[in-house]
């Protein structure tokens, strides 16, 4: 039998393949949430066997929650499997299925972030019986702000899936929606987990001291709103792509949209759930020190701050990639070199945020436990995260030489390849060396607040580990500009 | 929807240059600052020890800003004191100007954020050479070792980025979303809770990140 090919068929397997996608994916995160809350519901009536009801009920209260991003999924898989979108042209095959890619992952993150407001509430509950009652509240504001990042990818979904493209092409209008799936379904995974363990933070701080529930609940609020800036870039860039994305353009324009999806979409995985870390660390140290509470809200967006400089960087990227005209030849060389670019940042980004949050974290502890060295633990972080920082620079180099080299060698597939291979190279390798020179850093600030008086030892060990962490980010740049020069 | 992406701008030719003006940013911003002058004269025309309500905001305002930078800074001087001032009044009302119809926040337009986020790195650095002493200053970038000097170079400059990336996204992603979520639910419920959380929370501690950090990029370099 013979297949066809006309816009009805191609369309309803984009829809069939984005419906997939979308509850596939989607279904990951609100049940990964909402198994953590039972767990911990069942762990907590067994502290308190008589309490077995009102456990349950928060439970379920905060499963529900939990569930909504899982349900946005759904709709949005039904919508698909059902509606006929042929109607809006060729192009709504990769609007369709990007508006599954968009809703599948953008639920994922919000879905496991859900879940950690309502487990800390339970076990807050079981561990300070007298404040239950009043844990639901912050539970709920924890949720329902960590949820924001969901929202944003079903809206993007509802406008790819409506999006009216009669006598557009494909190359390059229907990769610029496709870039636009991108960006917001990964761009929401990181805000949306990291708003959570932000969320569970203050319930746990809110039951080991009922009296400060209203700092913390402010704290958690500013510090969320902080870790949803990546999320926010994300739908930026999708608006952009979807509603002044290019009509008509070479091979290259496709590449350059694809590439600003992706840069933009996997750099704020690392710094949202950075961000949200960090926020979880304040929260957790002013539960411990009280004292600190008018400090924290300062250094806790600071440290936020220079967590967000990678999803920055990708930021910036996405946006040469769609408004700058590159004098690069249309062929695959020069296609694969703009989605090199993108890969580079967009991956380069992701470990250098989270790193950069885990040390912002353990500042925020430290300040709690030594308050006096405040500016020692200042430039400490500051210092600590400037060096995993590093990673990121590294990925705008390379994306930075890709896109504005020199091709004028033979067009043939090893080239192409060779440039594709240094965009995966560096964007892979930035991860590990971001996320390990975080962790070091985290643990020097840590130090300053257990033994402040060994402050310079703690330094000069940090900075000696981080060279050695940083090693394997220099081979991948090596590698890198290997292939981009020498092949 | 159609709105996206426009600019309108005065264009013209002076001296023999071509002189392009966004003309929404320059109006805006002259709104804000014309708000700010007004506040200023209305609020210190009858000062008493009683304050009446303007007097205890500007009060509350300069108060609170004056322990920060003192706090900061670990010094107290006025000139840094009216600098950090004078950017947060300026971001704070120009992001929340948005939310009173047909007025838009300058700070969506890049141009805004990163003029000011320049005019913040030439002040820190200025500063940095001044108390420092322009030996030790250039021997920082040195640090650990000498060959980190290009790395610490673009770590310095990524900031100026960084910080007015931040603020232009955050304003401009806000806008854009209450724009498309109205057309969406045909402005239907909606759209004063998004102004609520997107124009007076979200505008107002972006104008204070984006304030302490500038602080905090001078307090590194003075310290």
């Amino acid at each position: 039998m013979d297949m066809v090919f006309d816009t009805v068929s191609i369309v309803k397997a984009g829809q069939f393949l984005g419906a997939g996608i979308s509850i596939g994916f989607g279904a990951i995160g609100a049940a990964f949430g909402e198994g953590l809350v039972g767990g911990f519901a069942n762990c907590s009536i067994g502290r308190r066997i008589g309490m077995a009801s009102p456990y349950t009920r928060t439970m379920l209260i905060g499963q529900a929650v939990a569930e909504t991003s899982g349900i946005f999924a759904l709709m949005v898989s039904v919508l698909l499997v059902f509606g006929d979108f042929s109607a809006n042209g060729v192009c709504a095959w990769t609007a369709t299925l990007s508006a599954g890619i968009c809703m599948g992952l953008g639920a994922l993150g919000s879905g496991v972030g859900a879940g950690y407001p309502a487990l800390e509430a339970i076990w807050g509950a079981a561990r300070q019986p007298a404040v239950g009652g009043q844990m639901t509240t912050t539970m709920l504001i924890g949720q329902a702000v960590c949820q924001t990042p969901a929202i944003f990818s079903l809206v993007i979904a509802f406008m790819l899936m409506f999006r009216n493209c009669v006598g557009l092409d494909v190359w390059p209008y229907g990769a610029s929606l496709l870039g636009a799936g991108i960006a917001m379904g990964f761009g929401a995974i990181g805000s949306g987990w990291g708003g959570g363990q932000a969320g569970g933070a203050a319930c746990e701080g809110a039951a080991r001291q009922p009296h400060l529930r209203g700092p913390l609940t402010t704290l958690m609020l500013v510090g969320q709103a902080v870790a949803q800036t990546p999320a926010i870039f994300a739908l930026l860039v999708a608006i952009m792509l979807i509603s002044i994305g290019p009509t008509e353009g070479t091979i290259l324009t496709s590449a350059a949209v694809l590439g600003a999806g992706i840069s933009v979409g996997f750099g704020a995985i690392g710094s949202g759930m950075g961000n949200g870390i960090t926020a979880e660390g304040a929260c957790n140290a002013i539960s411990r020190e009280s004292s600190t509470t008018k400090d924290m809200l300062t250094f806790m967006l600071v440290g936020q701050a220079v967590g967000q400089t990678p999803v920055i960087f990708s930021l910036v990227v996405a946006l040469m990639l769609m408004f700058i005209t590159f004098n690069i030849p249309a062929t695959l060389v020069g296609f694969c070199a703009l989605l090199a670019a993108g890969i580079s940042m967009g991956l380069g980004a992701i470990g250098s945020g989270w790193g950069n949050g885990a040390t912002g974290a353990a500042a925020c502890k430290a300040v709690a436990m030594e308050p006096t060295q405040r500016p020692v633990i200042l430039t400490l972080m500051l210092v600590g995260q400037a060096v995993a920082q590093t990673p990121a620079i590294f990925a705008l180099l390379v994306a930075f030489i890709l896109m504005f080299g020199n091709y004028t060698g033979p067009v043939t597939l090893p080239a192409a390849m060779a440039l594709l291979a240094a965009g995966i190279s560096m964007g892979f390798g930035a991860i590990g060396p971001g996320i390990g020179n975080g962790i070091t850093a985290a643990a020097a600030c840590e130090a300053v607040g257990n033994r402040p008086e060994e402050r310079g030892l703690y330094m000069r060990t940090m900075l000696v580990a981080q060279a050695v962490a940083q090693s394997t980010a220099i081979y991948a740049l090596v590698i890198a500009f290997v292939l981009i020069f020498v092949v | 929807m159609e709105s996206i992406g426009v600019v309108p701008r005065w264009i013209f030719d002076l001296a023999g240059f071509h002189i392009v003006l966004n003309k929404e940013t320059l109006i805006m911003t002259w709104i804000v600052m014309a708000f700010w002058i007004l506040f200023a004269l209305l609020a210190t025309k009858q000062t008493r020890l009683i304050p009446n309500p303007l007097q205890s905001t500007a009060e509350l305002l300069i108060g609170t800003w004056d322990d920060l930078v003192t706090d900061s800074l670990g010094l107290s001087d006025r000139r840094y004191f009216s600098f950090i001032m004078t950017i947060f009044l300026l971001f704070w009302v120009s992001n929340l100007i948005g939310i009173i119809p047909f007025l838009s926040e300058p700070t969506s337009d890049i141009n805004t954020t990163l003029s000011l986020g320049v005019l913040g790195f030439i002040v820190s650095h200025y500063s940095g050479i001044k108390f420092k002493g322009l030996k030790q200053y250039l021997k920082e970038y040195c640090e650990p070792i000498f060959f980190m000097m290009p790395l610490n170079l673009i770590g310095e400059l990524s900031k100026v980025v960084s910080i007015s990336f931040r603020l232009f996204g955050n304003i401009m992603g806000g806008s854009i979303i209450i724009l498309v979520v109205t057309y969406l639910v045909y402005s239907l419920v909606l759209p004063p809770f998004l102004y609520g959380f997107f124009g007076l929370f979200v505008g107002t501690i972006q104008a204070f990140v984006f304030t302490m950090l500038s602080l905090v990029y001078i307090s590194v370099q003075i310290r």
